[in-house]
């Protein structure tokens, strides 16, 4: 008896001890532990599988006793919403299209050019102390860890851990999660009016107000502020001068202020049920105020995981701080996290981490 | 001969092998059913259950194995669940040993107890090792929940600790 307690007591000062070591080593990212994981990842998922299976019909049975009325009236919501968005749909396109255009003609980046991979959401994180799902496709597919992973609406999050035929997918509202993000800002509207005076002009130039730049938040005023300047003695050329609509010897040029103006942050997870939020913003007078329902994409660059200009969210709340620091924006996802079932993994990588053939 | 079917039959083999199916019930219906947006913890209830039948070093033990088997599939750094649930696993063993001759309805608030705490070690060692953000008020949430179901479930999870855990004659 004593013999056995001892025996006891030995594992367990050997199995604390291992622990910590691979704690460890796990921090520092060690293959090791990693080839530990992938063996007992071979044992394990037929297991897994065959559980799925024969588990099924109870899942099955469990959301149709408890989440049938909230599919039902979700059913409705999204009827409604789509709608509403059928019109929008066309526009988007057309403008996404044109954009896609303009950018390749110059030469930059698109997501279009990027190959991706479709996949489908496996499983959910067994614990609750972690943002994560299980996606169907892994590094067979060429899927690399932090590859950004999107759904129809948008940024989701990011792979960090890959196998041969499967990966997790680290979500945005995961405390671990950090991606630098650019906020595009439309400060206050206001334009000026350039009335450019024609010598054998008779009639008065009349001022064609520019509308202001809808934002996503309906509920917030704005006024117009509009400055006139004539530029005495000027003949522009022919050529070069805007169609205007006759009789109309006004064009419109919009102030550099009333431009999008972005500006990079990064974007934090805070857990589930809480939103997440961008940091490290210029408190630059330029950049101005922030305003509630300005987009966020994220902000690409050399060394950023993601490529530039994929829709994150919107800013809820802007919390400023006292000082010369930046605000705190509280971002509304477009990607709905609580319902994910198929994604696309953008088989991104920046150059800094392309490894040279 | 002997030496192996007395390894292959021993308790330990069996907890390694009854974990496994455990585990996978814990990645695909306890992950997929959420109450109040909460998973289960049924690898925890094993753990709680064994250190309430069979004292605190058993308790122990399981919870360090089941803990490390439940890292391979975790994001999280290998040997964090191994000793939040080890911890788990002696605190339920710990509990039952203030009660004199513990009834069936004490192992069941040692169950609750530990489950509670159980639920609360992890995002504690999380912080511990530097992936902070996950103890927020939540927790409280999330660790009642799980009391709760594990409680319901019990009486299930001692039938299947008490086949894993028994000692057995091996008659060759």
């Amino acid at each position: 008896m004593a013999a056995g307690q001892s025996t006891r007591r030995r594992a367990i000062i050997l199995l604390i001890l291992s622990s910590i070591i691979l704690i460890t080593l796990d921090l520092q990212s060690s293959s090791t532990v990693s080839g530990l994981r992938s063996v007992f990842g071979a044992v394990f998922r037929p297991v897994e599988s065959t559980s799925r299976v024969v588990t099924r019909p109870i899942s099955n049975a469990w959301h149709g006793v408890f989440d049938y009325n909230e599919v039902l009236d979700e059913n409705d919501r999204l009827r409604e919403k789509v709608a509403q968005q059928e019109g929008a749909t066309i526009a988007a396109a057309a403008s996404v299209r044109l954009a896609q255009e303009l950018l390749a003609l110059n030469g930059l980046p698109t997501l279009a050019g990027i190959n991706a991979v479709t996949t489908q959401v496996i499983g959910d994180s067994p614990t609750n102390f972690a943002q994560t799902v299980e996606i169907n496709q892994g590094s067979e597919s060429g899927i690399r860890v932090g590859m950004p992973v999107l759904n129809a609406a948008g940024l989701v999050g990011k792979i960090t851990k890959v196998y041969g035929d499967r990966a997790v997918v680290m979500l945005i509202t995961d405390p671990d999660f950090a991606l630098s993000v650019k906020v595009i800002n439309t400060p206050r509207p206001a334009s000026t009016t350039t009335t450019i005076a024609q010598s054998n002009s008779a009639t008065p130039s009349p001022v064609v107000p520019i509308d202001p730049v809808p934002t996503l938040d309906s509920s917030v005023s704005t006024t117009t502020t509009t400055t006139t300047t004539t530029i005495a003695g000027f003949t522009p050329s022919p050529t070069t001068l805007p169609a205007a609509p006759s009789g109309v010897t006004s064009i419109t040029v919009p102030l550099a202020s009333d431009l999008a103006v972005r500006e990079t942050g990064v974007i934090e997870g805070r857990g589930p049920g809480r939103k997440p939020i961008v940091r490290f913003i210029d408190n630059s007078l330029r950049f101005g105020d922030i305003q509630v329902g300005v987009p966020i994409v994220t902000a690409g660059g050399s060394r950023s995981l993601s490529p530039p200009d994929i829709l994150v969210g919107s800013v809820s709340r802007v919390v400023e701080r006292l000082g010369s620091a930046g605000p705190v924006l509280e971002i509304e996802l477009v990607a709905d996290l609580t319902n994910l079932s198929f994604l696309r993994v953008l088989l991104y990588q920046p150059i800094t981490e392309k490894v040279a053939p | 001969m002997i030496r192996l079917a007395t390894i292959l039959s021993s308790r330990w083999t069996r907890l390694v092998l009854v974990l496994l199916i455990v585990q996978s019930l814990q990645t695909t219906l306890f992950s997929d059913l959420r109450p109040f947006g909460v998973a289960v913890q049924i690898v925890l209830l094993f753990v709680v259950v064994a250190g309430s039948l069979y004292g605190s070093a058993i308790g122990a033990l399981t919870g360090l194995i089941a803990g490390m088997m439940f890292d391979m599939i975790l994001p999280t750094p290998v040997g964090l669940s191994s000793l939040s649930l080890g911890l788990a696993g002696a605190t339920a063993g710990l509990l039952i040993y203030f009660f004199n001759e513990p009834t069936w309805w004490m192992r069941l608030i040692a169950v609750a107890v530990a489950s509670v705490l159980g639920e609360i070690y992890f995002p504690m060692a999380q912080s511990v090792v530097g992936l902070d953000g996950w103890l927020q008020l939540r927790v409280i949430k999330v660790a009642l929940v799980v009391a709760i179901c594990n409680v319901i479930i019990s009486p299930l999870a001692v039938i299947v600790c008490r086949w894993t855990l028994s000692e057995r004659k091996v008659a060759i």
